[in-house]
């Protein structure tokens, strides 16, 4: 075993010297600003994207929130009660083109 | 990963924003991790777009650099990440195609070309393969970790400091992976001395 460990040991160091540090080429600088402006111009675009988005979710925001604080015309309802329109939405005969029949009493008091 | 190649001043400087700064800082160890890199994934043809990789993340990230001290096991960091990438794309693309039929042109004309090499390049082309064929035997991340260790040397305290990993977990792992290609060492040995059987 400790044979093959150390022959495993002498094609490692064999395997270091036979590749070498290799040297850069000529484009390797160039290149790699250009990746470099690449990316950021890309981040750029991205941050860009992002504020347009924001931009737009503040002005849906801005203008859902106008829209539920503006009250709705509402006509002649504003000071009925809830009973009132309730009984306005429900009238009996509205009731019994729905099939539901009330009873003679709860009828009259309507 | 024996001694800073530049000052901590310069690797500030870099840090801050100064191009220049951070050209000489690659220019300091591109040699180097080049170098690691063409070890590491052993496609010498892949090794400069790998390197490129490594210094656009180390301009990107670093202001996250805490203190320029631990800068070098930094860099190794951004070194094995790349190279981690780069080895597992190669594996996907491997084997999605089930035959590559230009690798085996490309090793036919090496061979018909085998003997206008000299003996020297003939040993070091039978030592990569023997390395690349046994570091086949292990996973991309034990690939790494074994040749940092035993191709370029550095110590368990230097791999402790680029994995940010505790030495005992280190070295089970070294070990492993260590048995591992010594078997398929063992193996390969053991084909090349058996007699070739002849039929007359």
């Amino acid at each position: 075993m400790d044979q093959w460990n150390d022959e495993l040991n002498g094609v490692f160091a064999n395997y270091r010297a036979a590749v070498p540090d290799p040297e850069a080429s000529a484009n390797f600088m160039p290149e790699l600003w250009r990746r470099i402006e690449g990316r950021r111009n890309l981040t750029i675009r991205f941050k860009k994207l992002t504020q347009l988005f924001m931009a737009a979710a503040a002005a849906m925001s801005i203008f859902f929130i106008t829209m539920l604080s503006v009250p709705a015309f509402s006509g002649s309802d504003d000071d009925s009660s809830y009973v009132d329109v309730l009984a306005k939405a429900f009238p009996t005969d509205t009731l019994a083109s729905h099939g539901i029949l009330l009873r003679d009493a709860e009828a009259n008091t309507k | 990963m024996s001694r800073m190649l530049v000052d901590f001043e310069q690797i500030q400087k870099a840090k801050a924003g100064d191009g220049a700064a951070f050209n000489q800082v690659v220019v300091a160890y591109r040699k180097r991790i080049l170098g690691t890199i063409a070890r590491l994934i052993g496609r010498p043809e892949d090794v400069e777009d790998v390197a490129q990789e490594v210094f656009l993340r180390l301009y990107y990230s670093l202001d996250q650099l805490r203190t320029p001290e631990v800068f070098e096991p930094w860099l190794y960091r951004l070194t094995v990440n790349a190279s981690y990438d780069y080895l597992r794309k190669q594996r996907r693309r491997n084997e999605s195609r089930m035959s590559d039929l230009s690798e085996q042109q490309v090793m036919m004309a090496d061979a018909a070309a085998g003997g206008k090499v000299s003996g020297e390049e003939q040993r070091q082309k039978q030592v990569k393969e023997l390395v690349e064929s046994l570091l086949g035997a292990v996973s991309e991340q034990d690939r790494i970790l074994l040749t940092l260790k035993e191709v370029e040397g550095l110590s368990l305290k230097e791999l402790e400091k680029i994995y940010a990993v505790n030495e005992n977990a280190l070295k089970v792992r070294l070990f492993r992976a260590r048995q591992r290609v010594l078997n398929a060492f063992e193996a390969t040995k053991a084909s090349d001395s058996k007699p070739v059987d002849r039929k007359d």
